[in-house]
């Protein structure tokens, strides 16, 4: 076994934080930050047309239906080979950090806005027109009635959505991040002898990570913390 | 403006390859999928109602095959295939090819955990009065399990099935990252040789669509044949 080549020092640093001392973030660092943008970004807009799909005019329905489907149904590689090698024939350049963070939001925006629209359908029809009656208006049934309670059914289902965003962000090394998966590729090419280390070395990183997100959103089950994201108050006054 | 030429995709020197690439992936594809479904079943079967150790050995199995991502999986059993498997099940896998080989144990092993979780999910939600009544009938476990549970379960998985198939066409893509010749790869390719990356690209989407639609639609079959003589209450 070769755990101590692999394991050197700065292997490790590679591994972690990339060449972050040269301004260049890379390994697990640079997985972390484009899983937690593209989370970031894929809630809100999966949130939209999520809503977008339960809305009452075709118009707006069926392109977001549109959306979601043909989203769900093209593989997370051809989107980010769309978001990097289409740009150019069209006349301009998209970063690689760029185009995998368009991808990915896309690509998961679909199946969140599936989930944020079976949470909506949970809440009872009675506390929205119960919210009618006392006056709010659509935006505050939204904000105050609606969306809480229906993230608070979906939460497990988006931890599982999230756990597949950092899954994808491995896919970053088909276009030359340097992600972790391509921090261990490159590794495990130096080396030649020790794959076996290498990869059980990522997968164990990985696995510690999705960990860390299931552990991090079980937190939000309880409303209380939800609610803050909400600008709720954090005790029901 | 961009002006597309479609002619590539059925030149001579490109058509072939795309057509090639669609036809490895619909391979990849139907073998990951009878394999994760084996591996499903059975792990599925443990974890519902095994032994105490099968049950912590199968739950760590799943946590960490549904944890990692596919892509480092295939990389894995890719470059350390030689070092784990056995010399005969290492010559089939060359005599297979050892990136398709690698990719299929992966995605087979990742999915599996997946259809495993289905699985338990769907017999845990059938009434243990089923199999009790079973048992008492006088049908041994394995025909009570075969003869009444999983037809139930089935039933019941269908749906998230379907989903998990899908989600495993989509992620045969990955195959091209160890440089297994399907419909991704041979898009890339055009995109490298013949600058025709959105033609590629386009006709690949269209492909995994048309793919993908048809899984949803067995699917729907499959889920029609079995609910149509069901009573519902």
């Amino acid at each position: 076994m070769n755990w101590a080549q692999v394991w050197s020092l700065d292997n490790l640093r590679r591994l972690f934080v990339g060449e972050l001392w040269d301004g260049q973030p890379g390994g697990l660092l640079l997985t972390v930050i484009l899983g937690v943008l593209v989370i970031a970004l894929s809630t809100p807009l999966g949130t939209a047309i999520g809503l977008l799909r339960e809305h009452r005019l075709r118009l707006l329905r069926i392109p977001a239906a549109a959306y979601v489907h043909i989203l769900r149904n093209i593989p997370t590689i051809v989107l980010v080979f769309w978001a990097y090698f289409a740009p150019p024939y069209l006349g301009f350049e998209v970063s690689r950090f760029t185009s995998v963070a368009i991808a990915l939001t896309l690509g998961a925006s679909a199946y969140i806005a599936e989930n944020v629209r079976g949470g909506v359908r949970a809440v009872p029809r009675g506390h929205i027109e119960a919210a009618r009656i006392l006056g709010l208006s659509r935006w505050q049934i939204l904000r105050l009635v609606i969306l809480p309670q229906a993230f608070l059914t979906i939460v497990p289902a988006l931890t599982g959505r999230y756990i597949v965003i950092f899954k994808n962000t491995s896919l970053a090394f088909l276009i030359g991040l340097t992600d972790l998966t391509e921090v261990g590729r490159e590794i495990n090419t130096r080396l030649l002898v020790a794959p076996l280390e290498v990869y059980l070395t990522l997968l164990v990183l990985y696995f510690a990570l999705n960990r860390c997100v299931s552990t991090a959103m079980r937190k939000l089950e309880v409303p209380r913390n939800l609610n803050r994201f909400f600008f709720l108050p954090h005790r029901p006054a | 403006m961009y002006a597309a030429d479609w002619s590539v995709l059925w030149s001579t020197q490109y058509g072939p390859l795309l057509l090639a690439g669609m036809l490895s992936t619909v391979k990849l594809t139907l073998l990951c999928l009878s394999f994760s479904a084996v591996i499903g079943l059975l792990v599925g079967l443990v974890r519902w109602d095994g032994g105490r150790r099968a049950k912590t050995v199968s739950s760590w199995y799943i946590e960490f095959a549904r944890n990692t991502p596919p892509v480092v999986q295939i990389l894995f059993w890719f470059f350390s295939a030689s070092f784990l498997l056995p010399s005969w099940a290492l010559n089939a896998a060359q005599d297979f090819g050892l990136s398709s080989a690698a990719v299929v144990i992966a995605l087979s092993i990742y999915h599996g955990a997946f259809v495993a979780e289905v699985m338990r999910g769907s017999l845990s939600a059938i009434a243990r009065g089923q199999l009790e009544a079973a048992l008492t009938l006088g049908l041994g476990r394995a025909q009570a399990i075969r003869l009444i549970l999983l037809p139930q379960a089935l039933r019941l998985a269908t749906p998230s099935l379907v989903n998990e198939a899908v989600s495993l066409a989509k992620n045969t893509s990955l195959a091209m990252a160890i440089g297994v010749a399907e419909v991704s790869y041979a898009a890339k390719y055009i995109d490298t040789y013949a600058f025709r990356g959105i033609e590629a690209l386009a006709a690949a989407t269209a492909f995994y669509l048309i793919l993908c639609g048809a899984l949803v639609g067995i699917g729907a079959l499959v889920d029609h044949r079995l609910t149509r003589d069901e009573v519902r209450a």
